[in-house]
């Protein structure tokens, strides 16, 4: 379980970046960390990550307070993917690359090899085990950082906007993979995005931050409504939501509805 | 009123000699003038980490000298000269925009405009890599890697960072040279900005950087 307590941040004095953010994230949650640019989703999760460390309250994690703690040390509870993903590749080789945290925790070499084809498996990238991890696209890339986070086999992941660059099929394969590892292994995804559609789709309640407030914690089909203006919040309705809405479909059932209407576009293909 | 970027550079190039010229006590009597101004123009973060790092610099200097044998008094002047060069350089970076100091190398100093470009990029590219090393190591930390121990070990952490740094320097550089070239980069692109002309407070300070790097000259006809 990952929890916020009263937690307030600032990079510089003077200007903070959160205010007095309160929430815990269950374990097996999927979760969407909405908000416009600067609103305060990537420094929210470098708390929990320890990357950085409140100016006042707490994070715990699985109720121990992390303030002496390093990523390092949570390296296997939270799996963390950047947003760029060239900034993240440090080997020469796909392989070595997702072999580098198993090799930090001095793992056997079978063990390595075992977790590192497992990981380039569900990421669709065991035909590149072998190529220098620069050459891949940008959207390859993206799927590597994730490989990388999952070969440590974390229980929470934390992934920010990991479907930019991505085109429609590589996107819905890396989220079915992500949908999977929650629904079946119990894997806290948290999913830092901007694509509404992805929030609606995939998780199941969402944080709304707003100029590093909290402004929403509740049911990611509450949110999407289809009717509630989000605009003040910098965040538009999905547009399936929004048709639903213009059908009359009731709030609650909208995501029903829209699921609905995909199904029936899948069978017209 | 301020003076431009052409009397700037040579500011900065008569400090670079005054440091061999004069006194000891000018040199340091300059550095405090030096870093008044610096405090003065800018007193952020960055002018104070930019300070911080650079004395911690000049202190290893001192120490190196100390252990290859050279005396305290060669070692404390040696650190206090390249103190006083740098310091100067980080005023003239402070006070000026990088682009008026390459339009000066340009049309001033007559410098191919391809490395005055050159030249001014790379002060440009030193907060990006300042920036991507972080990540990078947030990225290395995040999959296990602890940085925690002596020196040696971060030194060595270090390293695997360097790799992907210079990586993304070159790809950078890549796409900055396509688009100064699609932008229409070239021999007039100095030319047409605004020309620096020298004013009065040009001429005084100019007139005062003649005075003080005669000071050998002078020093001995007052002697006499």
């Amino acid at each position: 379980m990952i929890e916020a307590q009263e937690v307030n941040f600032a990079y510089r004095r003077g200007e903070p970046v959160l205010h007095d953010i309160s929430c815990s994230i269950a374990d097996g949650e999927s979760l969407a960390l909405l908000g416009h640019n600067g609103s305060g989703k990537t420094t929210l999760t470098r708390l929990f990550m320890a990357l950085d460390h409140p100016r006042s309250g707490q994070v715990l994690i699985d109720g121990n307070n992390i303030e002496k703690c390093e990523p390092a040390d949570l390296a296997d509870k939270i799996g963390y993917v950047f947003q760029n993903p060239d900034l993240q590749i440090l080997e020469d080789t796909v392989f070595d690359e997702v072999a580098y945290g198993l090799k930090n925790k001095e793992l056997s070499e079978e063990n390595i090899k075992h977790q590192v084809e497992l990981a380039l498996e569900a990421m669709g990238l065991s035909e590149f085990a072998d190529i220098y991890p620069r050459s891949l696209s940008f959207g390859q890339k993206r799927r590597l950082g994730v490989a990388a986070a999952l070969a440590l086999n974390p229980r929470n992941l934390i992934l920010d906007e990991i479907t930019n660059g991505q085109d429609e099929q590589e996107k819905e394969m890396m989220m079915n993979y992500l949908k999977k590892l929650n629904t079946e292994k119990h894997i806290t995804i948290i999913l830092i995005t901007h694509d509404m559609e992805i929030a609606r789709k995939y998780t199941k309640r969402s944080l709304v931050l707003f100029d590093g407030d909290l402004v929403f914690d509740g049911a990611t089909e509450k949110l999407f409504d289809g009717i509630k203006d989000l605009a003040p919040w910098g965040l538009t309705q999905p547009p399936l939501a929004k048709l639903g809405a213009v059908f009359g479909i009731n709030a609650l059932e909208t995501a029903a509805f829209c699921n609905g209407l995909e199904l029936k576009g899948a069978e017209v293909k | 009123m301020r003076i431009t970027a052409f009397t700037q550079l040579i500011l900065v190039l008569a400090v670079t000699a005054w440091v061999f010229l004069l006194p000891i006590p000018a040199v340091a009597t300059l550095l405090a003038l030096e870093l008044v101004l610096l405090l003065y123009i800018k007193h952020d973060r960055m002018t104070m980490a930019a300070i911080g790092a650079l004395t911690v610099f000049t202190g290893m200097m001192i120490v190196l000298q100390l252990l290859f044998g050279s005396s305290l008094y060669i070692s404390l002047t040696g650190g206090l000269r390249m103190f006083v060069m740098t310091t100067a350089f980080l005023d003239l970076l402070a006070a000026t925009k990088i682009q008026d100091i390459a339009q000066a190398l340009v049309e001033k100093f007559h410098m191919p405009c391809e490395y005055a470009f050159m030249l001014t990029t790379a002060l440009r590219f030193v907060p990006d890599f300042l920036a991507d090393s972080a990540n990078t190591l947030d990225a290395q930390s995040c999959r296990g890697y602890s940085n925690r121990g002596n020196v040696l070990k971060r030194l060595y952490a270090y390293l695997a960072v360097v790799k992907p740094l210079v990586m993304r320097a070159i790809a950078k550089s890549d796409t900055l040279a396509l688009s100064m070239e699609l932008k229409g980069f070239g021999a007039n692109t100095y030319k047409n900005m605004q020309p620096q002309t020298l004013k009065s407070l040009d001429y005084i300070v100019l007139l005062l950087i003649i005075v003080l790097s005669s000071f050998p000259f002078w020093q001995k006809f007052i002697m006499k």
